[in-house]
């Protein structure tokens, strides 16, 4: 019942945000909280997509509610090397994870123990996008999705692709999904560092790329990768000449890449509320709504309240353990 | 030419941008200099200030630091043993024997010339041409192609720091073996982070990560060195340092001339490949140097041209190394990375697109690099001067600072407690290690090459439909691969002859 409150606010706080301007948007925390410095874990390295939005975040929450952020990069694991740091704080709403859906199909897979929707609070979702097929802009042998189709089919297994090579990873279970509805075959190349596989495109090493947009917006500016596949439930705006997968023929429903902020199980309720509306009131900043724009993470409705983001940690969750059962995937 | 004036000029008839640039150049040097903390932890450190500043100037803050950080680096290595990045390492192997010595001043000015003298040509090369450089280095070098440069490099460099070729390698296998440590690259399967014995099952978040090589550097040689150190002072024998400050003289340049010029083109291209970066060049521009210098000999025991090789190659590869960033948008380390960062920051991608629309930040950028390198003869003129007084105070109150600050360095790193108890933990085996002649630096060189070379090689064999014979239907790498198999032979093969030789067997009736 809590939650449907806070939510129910968050959404009318999300509403006024998009009319009025921040400064009508200030939120009150509970007495004695934020009298000190808050921290924010990152489990991603400086300078990094996580860390911009953890930075940017912290910088919006501040302007809204008066807190103060100390940002705390602590990289490795693909992020779980985080976690025991996480857990080990105190529940007293100072200490905030940043994370990534990594952390979802980790957990759907057995790599780590601590549900995100159950063992965390989500505070909110403030970047969702979806995934492209890309090809370089110059690539003559084919040049859409149905001539890339053609030519997968007509050569099966030597179409190269650079994706990401965690097994389990959002990437991978929507290629097997893609490959599996369509009946091609794509020889997938792992890839552990997001510029090896964008130069490997580029270079000519690989024939496609599996990727969002925000991550190659200069790419695609200077018109050097082009995309030919969404994987989303319908056509971005900035995307309209795109077919999505639906339509090409695939019939599943799409991940998403989602990034948001927790604090651990146990923290008041009445903290979580004001952290929750906090995070929705500095999403709804011009600052950060610009920080979302330069990332392309407004193509699509990039915000969820703590109620949506256990819906969508839920429903991704459904999707990773029904696809690793298909694929022999973790416990 | 007009660009480059443009940029000096908006750098120079800047205050604000003159202040940062000082203060990067500084910076830079300051943190490379101090043992255990690196021109990463600065990075790191000022990340957040950078938002409020122009874009142009927080990039060409980076750039600087990253130019003088470089340097700063070899200032420890060189008074005290302890490199400052893994970069610096080969400046160890002469550059500390020098200091012992007595002639601190003449290393710290070799780097200081050569670090200015690498960084200044590839600054200008870099202004040169860097689209058409990305452009080539991005389609000539596939994934076959970059494992084929790092088996080359180890292949050439692997028993350079320790007592023969068998430990040299030895000490790389273990490398090659720690690097296996996380994940593996291509499904990111845990190896050695989780395991049960009968019915004890232990599993690490931290180790899933892997071994940083930060930890272990200052481990292998910050703590093993204070632990060297420690034991010379109890048992009476270790000498006090001279504190000298002459610099080389030209002729003395003028007789590494050659060494130089190699090392500037082993830096330059090896920086240039996304991911491959300074420290592969520093070894691979010492090893080239001893295999083809007329003091093969001296090489390890106080040889300037040991320091040149390696500090002309590291620092030729920084300027190299912002090619593919700003030209494609491509970092290749870890500061780079976070040059990377910066740009996104504050709203901009580098690549192509980059030339045409922030050309002021690109020339302000090589223009600051440029001049940061020619600066770093001035300052490190200076510091030659006076740094090398550091050697006065007595190292019962200098180790305490080492090991404080290392344990800093360590714990800046990532944040993690995990990072100091493996510092230490490097510290001591590094310790017996160099008592019995194995090599510091080749674990190193084989831990960041082996997590270098086992993407490349697995990518390789994914792209190739794991054919091996792959590796030589391409030009490139199938000649570096035959190059760095014949190394590996001939070196065996010199090995064994010396061994067998009259003097040898004299000098093993000796012992």
């Amino acid at each position: 019942m809590k939650i449907k409150h806070i939510a129910a606010y968050c959404l009318g706080l999300f509403l006024l945000g998009s009319v009025a301007s921040h400064a009508d948007t200030m939120v009150t925390p509970p007495d004695g909280f934020g009298k000190r410095p808050l921290t924010m874990i990152v489990p991603f390295g400086s300078g990094g997509g996580s860390d911009q939005l953890a930075r940017a975040m912290a910088k919006a929450m501040g302007e809204v509610a008066g807190l103060d952020f100390q940002v705390v990069n602590k990289p490795g694991g693909g992020g779980t090397s985080a976690i025991p740091d996480f857990m080990l704080a105190p529940a007293d709403g100072y200490t905030v994870l940043e994370h990534i859906d990594n952390a979802i199909s980790a957990y759907a897979a057995g790599d780590i123990s601590e549900n995100p929707a159950v063992d965390w609070i989500p505070l909110c979702m403030t970047q969702i996008t979806f995934s492209q097929i890309y090809i370089r802009g110059d690539e003559d042998r084919f040049t859409d999705w149905a001539s890339f189709e053609a030519h997968a089919k007509a050569n099966p297994g030597a179409v190269s692709m650079a994706n990401l090579g965690k097994i389990g990873s959002m990437e991978l279970v929507v290629m097997d999904q893609l490959q599996s509805a369509l009946g091609i075959e794509v020889n997938q190349i792992a890839f552990d560092k997001p510029a090896e596989r964008y130069g490997a495109l580029i270079g000519g090493h690989v024939d496609v790329l599996f990727e969002q947009p925000g991550d190659v917006r200069s790419f695609l500016d200077s018109g050097e990768m082009k995309p030919i596949l969404t994987i989303f439930g319908d056509r971005p705006s900035a995307f309209a000449d795109v077919p999505t997968h639906k339509e090409v023929g695939a019939d599943f429903e799409a991940l998403t890449r989602f990034r948001g902020f927790y604090v651990k199980n146990g923290v008041p309720d009445d903290i979580v509320a004001f952290l929750s509306e906090a995070c929705a009131a500095g999403f709804n900043t011009d600052d950060y709504q610009e920080f979302n724009r330069s990332k392309y993470m407004h193509l699509i409705d990039s915000f969820r309240d703590t109620e949506g983001s256990i819906a969508l940690i839920n429903d991704a969750v459904k999707t990773y353990q029904d696809m690793y059962k298909i694929l022999g995937i973790g416990n | 030419m007009e660009h480059f004036i443009t940029g000096t000029w908006m750098l120079f008839g800047d205050l604000e941008a003159l202040f940062i640039f000082v203060l990067g150049l500084l910076g830079g040097m300051f943190f490379g200099a101090i043992p255990g903390v690196n021109m990463l932890t600065l990075g790191a450190v000022i990340l957040p200030f950078t938002i409020s500043m122009e874009p142009t100037h927080a990039v060409m803050l980076y750039s600087v630091i990253y130019c003088s950080g470089v340097f700063g680096g070899a200032i420890t290595a060189i008074l005290f043993n302890i490199p400052g990045a893994p970069e610096n390492a080969p400046t160890c192997f002469d550059g500390y024997p020098m200091t012992v010595k007595g002639m601190a001043g003449k290393a710290i000015g070799a780097a200081v010339c050569c670090s200015a003298i690498g960084g200044v040509c590839s600054a200008l090369l870099m202004m040169s041409a860097t689209g058409p450089i990305a452009n080539w280095a991005i389609r000539a070098f596939g994934s076959q192609e970059i494992f084929a440069l790092i088996f080359f490099g180890l292949a050439v460099s692997a028993s350079i720091g320790s007592a023969n070729l068998w430990k040299g390698w030895l000490s790389v296998f273990a490398g090659l073996l720690l690097a296996t440590i996380g994940t593996d690259p291509v499904g990111g399967i845990p190896r050695f982070s989780e395991w049960s014995i009968l019915n004890w099952e232990y599993k690490s978040y931290y180790l899933s990560a892997g071994l940083h090589f930060i930890p272990m550097i200052l481990g292998f040689f910050a703590v093993s060195e204070v632990l060297v150190q420690a034991t010379a002072i109890s048992s009476g024998t270790r000498q006090r340092m001279k504190a000298s400050m002459e610099f080389p003289s030209i002729v003395e340049f003028w007789k590494v001339r050659y060494t130089m010029v190699r090392s500037i083109f082993i830096g330059f291209f090896a920086g240039i490949l996304p991911g491959i970066g300074a420290t592969l060049a520093a070894f691979l521009g010492y090893s080239q140097a001893q295999k083809w210098s007329s003091r093969k000999a001296n090489f390890g025991k106080g040889e300037m041209e040991g320091v040149v090789a390696s500090e002309t190659a590291n620092n030729a590869a920084t300027g190299a190394a912002m090619i593919p960033l700003l030209a494609l948008g491509l970092p290749g380390g870890a500061l780079t990375a976070m040059i990377l960062g910066i740009f996104q920051i504050h709203g901009m991608e580098p690549g192509p697109l980059i030339f045409m629309n922030s050309n002021d930040l690109v020339w302000i950028t090589f223009a600051a690099m440029f001049w940061a390198n020619l600066l770093i003869v001035m300052l490190g003129w200076i510091q030659t001067k006076t740094v090398v007084h550091v050697l006065r105070i007595p190292f019962r109150y200098l180790a305490p600072i080492i090991l404080l600050l290392a344990t800093v360095g360590a714990y800046a790193l990532r944040n993690l407690m995990i990072d100091v108890w493996i510092m230490f933990f490097a510290g001591i085996l590094g310790y017996f290690m160099r008592s019995t002649g194995y090599s510091p630096a080749g674990i190193i060189l084989g831990l960041i090459l082996g997590n270098l070379g086992e993407s490349a090689f697995s990518k390789s064999m994914q792209l190739m439909n794991y054919d091996f014979l792959g590796f030589f239907s391409r030009p490139i790498s199938g000649i570096l691969l035959a190059l760095g198999g014949l190394a590996i032979i001939s070196s065996i093969w010199t090995e064994i002859r010396t061994s067998r030789s009259p003097q040898s067997a004299i000098k093993r009736s000796d012992n």
